[in-house]
């Protein structure tokens, strides 16, 4: 059965000031799916990621023209209440990014803002999201001592607990292995496909193998553009322009 | 700046360049020495087919070695698969050629048998397809891959004719004992000789079909000889 699209953009531009960072970015990201983007620095991936839980709002001077659906639903329209879209879309960057608190508090942070309170509730929640982020194991006997103590990998994937212990459904990933090593690196791309039988991922990643490794569709951007789009194994092994060809064997600019 | 890595799928390249020029050299000479009754240049096909063997070892250790530490994508990635697959077609055909030369070194023991036309024809078959397996991968023209297995599909008749045309020989004429073992050695000889060209056409075939999967990323495999793109 075809997976229902979760979200999908028409004709998106972006602007910072007067700069055009995304030019008439159509396309569609399916449930439950992994899907990359990749291209050279400044080609507006990040951007492209922010203005999917609207995270570009808080830039002043920027503007959004086009528009963007979540589960067909304008996420631009009015009545859109986006403390709401940003727990509905996760999020998780290139750093790893504790707060200067314990491991169960960085966690339980997000419950809390979302006005769930009660300990027991919390601390159910706290246990299951660091499962899922496969951290569990590791600091079950350590949740109160600082989340800083943590290595870098360990952190990235506190981070990933964190987004994903207020349940949302699209997790938005800008490098998140960029600062691990490989091992660290390994449990993430794991990890990632296990989430992906519960979220929709967008990852954002320079490392080509990683986009080969745990994608199901990779996009290619340039220069603020979408210049190709398709299922990975075909974008790794035939892709259809020569522009994603050059890029993708290293032969760029 | 030009990555070290394109450097070294240069180097593949002319290495498969390599192994291809004297493979075509070796069916060339096989196939004079059989024509010319010359087992001296037979004998220097099967010296030569050393340094072919070496060559397909040299390139899978290379193609090994690039796919590890390279992790090449797209057409990289299709080139080294497809250069090893030809490498290990070219190093075939060679293998036949010293096969062509053995059973002429056989023949040349005995008084020529009648020349058969078809013999004829599917040696020139063999080696322009040959030739053309080799420009196919120089120029990438994935045409030619079309052309050779067109081809191939009159080296199977010709070899279909040699075998028809020696077997009649075979059964007819000639009631001394003798004589008839004589011929039946001589022809079975020569059937082998067109076993072996026809073996080489398909190799030729195969490097073909490899060239369009590096070039364009299809596979044109056991399709018939009408489907073109
Ligand atoms: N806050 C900002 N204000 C003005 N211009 C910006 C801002 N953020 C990004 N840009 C510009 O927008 C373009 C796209 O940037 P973006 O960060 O989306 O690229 P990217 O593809 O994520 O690059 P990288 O791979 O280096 O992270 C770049 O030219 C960048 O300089
Ligand atoms: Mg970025």
């Amino acid at each position: 059965m075809e997976k229902p699209n979760k979200i999908v953009t028409k004709d998106l531009d972006f602007f910072y000031g007067d700069f055009k960072a995304l030019e008439d970015i159509s396309v569609a990201f399916k449930k439950n799916q992994i899907s990359a983007l990749i291209g050279p620095s400044g080609c507006g991936k990040s951007t492209f990621l922010r203005c999917l839980n609207r995270m570009n709002d808080l830039i002043p001077g920027s503007s959004v023209k086009g528009e963007i659906y979540i589960d067909g639903k304008d996420i631009y329209g009015q009545n859109i209440d986006v403390v709401h879209l940003r727990r509905r879309v996760g999020m998780v960057f290139q750093k790893p990014n504790p707060f200067p608190k314990t491991i169960f508090d960085n966690v339980a942070y997000g419950l809390r803002v979302n006005g769930i309170k009660e300990r027991k509730i919390v601390a159910e929640c706290v246990e299951k999201s660091l499962k899922q982020a496969v951290l569990w194991d590791e600091v079950k006997d350590r949740l109160h001592s600082s989340a800083l103590g943590l290595s870098g990998g360990q952190q990235q994937r506190l981070c990933i607990a964190r987004a994903l212990s207020v349940e949302p459904e699209v997790i938005l990933m800008d490098e998140p292995a960029s600062a691990l090593d490989p091992i660290a690196t390994q449990k993430i791309e794991e990890l990632i496909h296990e989430l992906k039988r519960e979220f929709t991922i967008i990852i954002v990643t320079h490392n080509m193998q990683q986009a080969a490794r745990v994608s199901d569709i990779t996009a290619f951007f340039y220069m603020g553009r979408l210049i190709e789009t398709g299922d990975t194994e075909t974008m790794f092994t035939r892709p259809q322009l020569k522009q994603t060809e050059d890029y993708i064997t290293g032969r760029f600019g | 700046m030009e990555r070290h890595f394109f450097k070294e799928l240069e180097n593949l390249k002319m290495t498969i360049l390599n192994m291809a020029a004297l493979t075509q050299r070796a069916l060339e000479n096989a196939t004079r020495a059989y024509l010319e009754r010359d087992e001296q240049l037979g004998q220097t096909v099967i010296d030569g087919d050393k340094k072919i063997n070496a060559l397909e070892i040299a390139v899978d250790q290379y193609t090994l070695k690039l796919l590890a530490l390279e992790q090449p994508m797209a057409k990289d990635l299709r080139m080294i698969l497809g250069t090893a697959k030809i490498s290990n077609e070219l190093e075939r055909i060679a293998d036949q050629a010293v096969n062509i030369s053995e059973r002429t070194q056989f023949l040349c023991k005995y008084p020529p048998l009648e020349n058969i036309p078809a013999m004829d024809q599917l040696i020139d078959v063999s080696l322009s397809m040959v030739k053309k397996a080799v420009s196919c991968f120089v120029n990438e023209d994935v045409k030619t891959a079309y052309e050779i297995r067109k081809m191939d599909d009159m080296a199977d008749e010709h070899t279909l004719t040699v075998l028809q045309t020696l077997v009649e020989y075979m059964v007819k004429n000639t009631p001394a004992t003798e004589r008839r073992r004589l011929n039946t050695r001589r022809s079975v000889q020569t059937i082998i000789i067109s076993r072996c060209l026809e073996r080489t056409c398909d190799l030729s075939t195969n490097i073909g079909e490899h060239v369009a999967f590096i070039t364009e990323g299809v596979n044109i495999k056991h399709q018939g000889i009408d489907a073109e793109p």
